[in-house]
């Protein structure tokens, strides 16, 4: 299956759903995902990895932790849409842009694809969570957002460096992707623009891009090898360390002090800004796999945690969010003890960055499981699924907390 | 005959300031014309008559797209929407406006342009130095005028900058694959004038229920 065909079945249904679904049939916008998932599964496997670093050569193909990152965002997000109380079915069309934008980034190898795809995944998003809370927050998504689009096509004339790894070439395209990614990934300026949308918008609507966005702007980042970038290799490694550690602790800051609904996204942000600074700042074995415990645990955790406080999964909840502490055996104990191994092999002040954002987010954990809410529940079947599907991603999390290395492998293949 | 490096950058500079400054509900499709004439210069010594040929026929590509977005945002019987020209929110009273802050950021991105102008060097086959300079110009343009929008339309047209700046730099780049680099470069205007022209038709339809209801 050509990723083109699979883009296009993301766009066309995403399209399809937003159109002709109506309030009672809402539900079926999980179907976007889900085909999406389907055709992914079917797709050729490509040999090599897609690298967004090459001259113009289109798309490559998928390749294993490519496809396998597809299905477990796609998975998600399903997920994500089938346990929300009310869905407005407009974010099939986000659903469907976002999805078909992170298929093409997988599978392209030329930068000015990528940069095109994510461009139009960000424009997309913005006019969508404009058009629902006009206003500073979402507007500043625009203007960071997409001037992190523009900087990646930027570099894309310049890539690739071969002739050119010294001098002032490689360090503006070091500059570039550092700020593409650092802008994509809401982890500059401390924190970023998606605090912001958080607090503003339901988490339907931030859904796309913590789940099928996200993911994939942090593994293209990981492709990009720093030894490629020449001189420039600084730049972009110690740009994403330091923006990624203080983005880290400012956002474990704010998920112990900040508002409860803003808990969670706060807690992603942390991690996410951890796992870009030991991925780029630290590039040693243990860093990668840590990246990817983590992201699977939150692919695995965020359908329960993005549901509304108050409508109903309460223990369920409760252990989502003990699965997030850190402590042994959840999994993020052994995403973070592997992000701090790589870390340390850096040097000291990263090391005791990292651990005042994972100390923040312990905290912010405990106060989320001891806060008391008062939910609504549905009685009946209808109002048991929620609570049934939550239970199997809990289980599915304590899974892989007690073989991470295993489950990472079964998803991406390393 | 060689090529006369300040009259590139003249052209380009022009069309960038004017990009940079033009407001209302044809703002996108005045971007794109105006700074595709600017850069047109740098794409005919680089890319030649086809280089030019494809800038302007995503520069027509634009201003088609913008009408017809237009007419089927207003034609088209859906629910009106968000309208692209109004600002996100309204900032307190200040002494310069948003006008002022995009000419300062224009002052700003000449020693931004010209430094990456004759330090960069771009090119696959053969590097090329010191014709970067409108390109440049116009994508550091585009980027500010991104960073200071308040309005849909503001970040419309700071995509169709940017999209046009890398375009004409993919035409630099020169090899095998600078052409369709380019032309998939400028298709992000064309689109951005569609979904603006598409708002703006709906904006306009809320913006006069009398005459809809007289209909």
């Amino acid at each position: 299956m050509n990723p083109f065909v699979i883009a296009a079945a993301w766009l066309a249904l995403g399209l399809v759903a937003s159109g002709v679904l109506r309030r009672p049939t809402a539900r079926l916008v999980a179907v976007v995902p889900l085909v999406g998932v389907g055709l992914t599964m079917l797709a050729a496997r490509s040999a090599s990895a897609a690298v967004p670093l090459g001259g113009f050569s289109g798309i490559t193909g998928l390749d294993r932790a490519g496809q396998g990152l597809l299905v477990a965002t796609g998975l998600s997000m399903a997920l994500v849409v089938l346990m929300q109380p009310s869905i407005d079915v407009s974010v099939g069309r986000t659903i469907g842009v976002v999805g078909a934008a992170a298929t093409i980034v997988m599978a392209s190898s030329d930068p000015l694809v990528s940069a095109l795809a994510l461009t139009g995944a960000v424009a997309t998003l913005v006019l969508r969570w404009i058009g629902l809370a006009p206003g500073r927050a979402t507007l500043a998504a625009g203007r960071v957002a997409g001037s992190g689009t523009a900087a990646l096509l930027a570099a894309s004339p310049l890539l690739p460096l071969t002739g050119f790894t010294t001098g002032d070439r490689p360090v503006v395209v070091a500059g570039l992707l550092a700020t593409g990614v650092a802008a994509l990934l809401a982890i500059y300026p401390l924190g970023g623009w998606a605090a912001g949308i958080i607090g503003s918008l339901k988490p339907i609507d931030v859904a796309p891009w913590m789940i099928l966005l996200v993911p994939v702007v942090l593994i293209i980042a990981e492709r990009i090898p720093g030894g490629v970038l020449g001189d420039g290799t600084p730049v972009f490694e110690h740009v994403l360390l330091v923006v990624g550690l203080g983005s880290a602790v400012w956002s474990g800051v704010w998920a112990v002090r900040g508002a409860p609904a803003m808990r969670y996204g706060r807690v992603f942000m942390a991690d996410i800004a951890l796992c870009v600074a030991a991925v780029e700042g630290a590039s040693v074995s243990p860093a990668i796999t840590g990246a990817l415990v983590i992201l699977v645990t939150h692919l695995t955790l965020a359908p329960i945690l993005l549901r509304p406080a108050g409508a109903g999964v309460l223990w369920p909840r409760r252990v989502a969010w003990a699965l997030l502490s850190g402590v042994p055996p959840s999994p993020t104990f052994w995403g973070r003890l592997l992000l701090l191994e790589a870390l340390a092999a850096g040097n000291v002040g990263s090391t005791i960055a990292a651990v005042i954002a994972m100390a923040a987010i312990f905290i912010a954990v405990v106060l989320a499981c001891s806060t008391r809410i008062r939910g609504t529940s549905v009685a009946g079947v209808h109002g048991r699924l929620p609570d049934l599907a939550a239970w199997v991603l809990v289980a599915v999390g304590i899974a892989i907390g007690l073989a991470p290395q295993s489950f990472t492998g079964f998803v991406f293949g390393h | 005959m060689g090529v006369s490096a300040p009259l590139l950058s003249a052209a380009g500079v022009v069309g960038a300031v004017v990009a940079m400054m033009v407001d209302g509900r044809r703002s996108v499709a005045v971007a794109v014309v105006l700074l595709s004439a600017g850069l047109a210069p740098t794409a005919a010594t680089f890319g030649g008559a086809p280089g030019v040929a494809v800038l302007g026929a995503s520069a027509v590509a634009a201003v088609l797209l913008a009408w017809g977005g237009r007419v089927g945002g207003r034609v088209l019987p859906w629910l009106t929407g968000l309208d692209p020209t109004i600002p996100a929110f309204a900032p307190a009273d200040r002494l310069f406006g948003p006008r002022s802050s995009r000419a300062f950021g224009a002052a700003v991105a000449v020693p931004v342009a010209s430094w990456v102008s004759f330090n960069v060097p771009i090119g696959q086959v053969a590097a090329v130095e010191g014709f970067l300079f409108p390109i440049a110009f116009a994508w550091t343009c585009g980027v500010i005028r991104l960073l200071v929008a308040r309005t849909l339309e503001d970040l419309a047209v700071g995509v169709t900058m940017v999209s046009i700046a890398t375009g004409t730099a993919w035409l630099l780049r020169s090899g095998t694959d600078s052409f369709p680099g380019a032309a998939l470069a400028w298709l992000a205007a064309p689109l951005a004038a569609f979904i603006v022209g598409w708002l703006n038709g709906r904006g306009s339809r809320r913006a006069h229920p009398p005459a809809e209801a007289d209909a």
